[in-house]
């Protein structure tokens, strides 16, 4: 039942997730890797890949929809989609999923991520600078690099740190809400065995003591560097319901450009006249609009966390703080467990493993379905957001 | 003198090459619409406020203030052992512009701090705009 312009509001549901272990180095394929967690992701749903017709990637997943349909031997293939830019893909793909599966061109939507992280192409060691493979000169042909590369200009945590300096100096946030944060995200990790960071505590000391990479930020303020994958399946509600796990329903799911500096990789989003005005804000508004929800109704949030400052501003960009108060927020304890919103139940990108924010909607999924290690009791939705800033996507889940 | 595998900018690329040849002759410039004046920075040669494609270089004022910056503590690049300093300036004439530096070591740095452009010439025709502090009174 259509209830909104935005027709997709409950409509769909994710059925089924998989993942695989998360490793530094896995000794396998990527393609391996992405099958084993679609595989699971499929018989979790009580499918098959014969009923698999559609598949959605991200534009940085180098298994590419005639590779998934090789390996998986997907007979009924009949759609395919990809989206971006990089981490800000995963809840795009769902959208394009039920994009898919409302227009009647798919049934059964597989959407995946899989990478070694760690082992392959380390992406926090920028991906720009190691694809132009020792070239003199870089940038040219729209990337736009040739402004920020030749400076040592780099990597994204080079980037992030820039948008953490710029909060501090206009709202006074600071190296310990940054570390409340990690701290935080942690302590999920430390409950969720199948988290990379699963033994590892971490205290204020531990924080202060890692090395700094990027001033103001720390080792402990990146993600994590993981081989691995995560895939999920999406189907109409009304099929769902025959399925063994019908009851997540996507409320809603929305991606947000900026109108001005979008373009090349992510360096160019430096340039934006406001620097801590981004994307998300725009997500956020039309997410709540579509849901017909506001901040307050969000009992759990999986924000992506490529770094802890991406936290800090989508806390804000979400609503749910005010801006320019991500980082006391943060310090409340308003994120963790028995907060207004805990976060990162699995421990996210900084402490479960970096599969590039898809853990982030599989980690939603369990909340919705009560699984999780360090479920929210009662949690009826689950914000989920992905990667920042040159554009980004977020959706909505709902225990139905 | 340039580092064996120090990365220099692409100078001939269709949308940005004035720029660094505005660079080369120590210039700083905008791309900047001719119809409705408009800057379109970083350069594109299409102006989405008015819809012109009629666009040109202007040259603006080469002194600004620090918006932002970061200390490499950890080299990822050998051309930039750490530490170093990556600035993010803003320009005077019009803050919405913004161009990147680079600064050896660590100097110390504020929010607002005066900042003006020094051309550093790499090599023949390839030359790119740097930010150096200025020195308060």
């Amino acid at each position: 039942m259509a209830t909104t312009d935005h027709d997709h509001r409950d409509r769909c549901a994710v059925v089924g997730i998989g993942a695989t272990e998360f490793s530094k180095k896995s000794g396998r394929s990527v393609a391996a890797l992405v099958s084993e967690a679609s595989l699971a992701a499929i018989a979790d749903a009580g499918l098959t890949p014969a009923d698999i017709d559609g598949v959605v990637r991200s534009d940085y997943d180098s298994v590419t929809h005639n590779d998934i349909g090789h390996w998986l031997g997907l007979s009924g293939l009949t759609f395919w989609g990809i989206t971006g830019t990089g981490g800000s893909a995963p809840c795009g793909m769902i959208g394009q999923a039920v994009a898919a599966i409302l227009s009647g061109q798919a049934t059964n939507v597989l959407v995946y991520r899989g990478l070694n992280g760690r082992s392959g192409l380390r992406l926090g060691r920028g991906s720009a600078i190691q694809r132009s493979g020792g070239a003199r000169h870089v940038g040219g042909n729209g990337t736009l690099d040739e402004f920020f590369l030749p400076y040592g200009l780099m990597a994204p945590g080079q980037l992030f740190a820039m948008y953490a300096r710029r909060h501090m100096i206009e709202y006074g946030s600071t190296s310990d809400d940054l570390a409340s944060i990690a701290m935080t995200v942690r302590k999920r990790a430390n409950a969720n065995p199948a988290a990379q960071m699963a033994h590892r505590t971490m205290s204020l000391s531990d924080y202060y003591e890692s090395r700094m990479i990027a001033d103001p930020l720390r080792m402990f303020d990146y993600c994590l560097e993981t081989d691995g994958a995560c895939a999920v399946v999406v189907t109409a509600a009304e099929r769902a319901k025959d399925s063994p796990h019908p009851g997540v329903l996507i409320r809603a799911v929305t991606q947000a450009a900026m109108p001005e500096m979008q373009g090349g990789l992510v360096f160019p989003a430096l340039m934006r006249p406001d620097l801590l005005d981004n994307p998300g804000r725009r997500v956020g508004k039309e997410l709540y609009r579509r849901a017909g929800l506001g901040p307050a109704d969000i009992d759990v949030a999986q924000l992506y966390d490529c770094y802890t400052i991406t936290v800090l501003l989508q806390l804000e960009d979400y609503g749910l703080c005010g801006t320019g108060e991500g980082g006391a927020f943060a310090s409340s304890g308003a994120i963790d467990i028995g907060g207004t919103v805990p976060i990162n139940t699995a421990g996210g990108n900084l402490s479960e493993g970096y599969i590039h924010g898809m853990n982030h909607v599989v980690e939603g999924v369990r909340q919705m379905r009560g699984q999780s290690t360090s479920q929210v009791p009662g949690a009826q939705t689950c914000l989920v957001t992905s990667g920042t800033p040159t554009v980004t996507s977020a959706l909505i889940l709902r225990a139905a | 003198m340039a580092a064996i595998d120090r990365p220099l900018p692409v100078v001939d690329d269709e949308e940005t090459g004035g720029f660094f040849a505005a660079a080369a002759e120590h210039r700083l410039v905008v791309r900047t619409c001719n119809s409705c004046a408009a800057t379109l920075h970083l350069p594109k040669s299409y102006c989405h406020h008015c819809g012109s494609w009629d666009v040109g270089w202007r040259d603006v004022r080469p002194t600004g203030s620090v918006y932002s910056w970061t200390v490499l503590q950890h080299s990822i690049h050998e051309a930039f052992p750490a530490p170093c300093t990556v600035v993010l300036v803003q320009l005077d004439e019009d803050p919405a512009i913004r161009f990147v530096g680079y600064l050896p070591g660590a100097p110390e740095l504020h929010d607002g701090m005066p900042v003006r452009v020094r051309f550093e010439d790499i090599e023949p025709g390839v030359t790119i705009p740097q930010w150096e502090p200025v020195p308060e009174a």
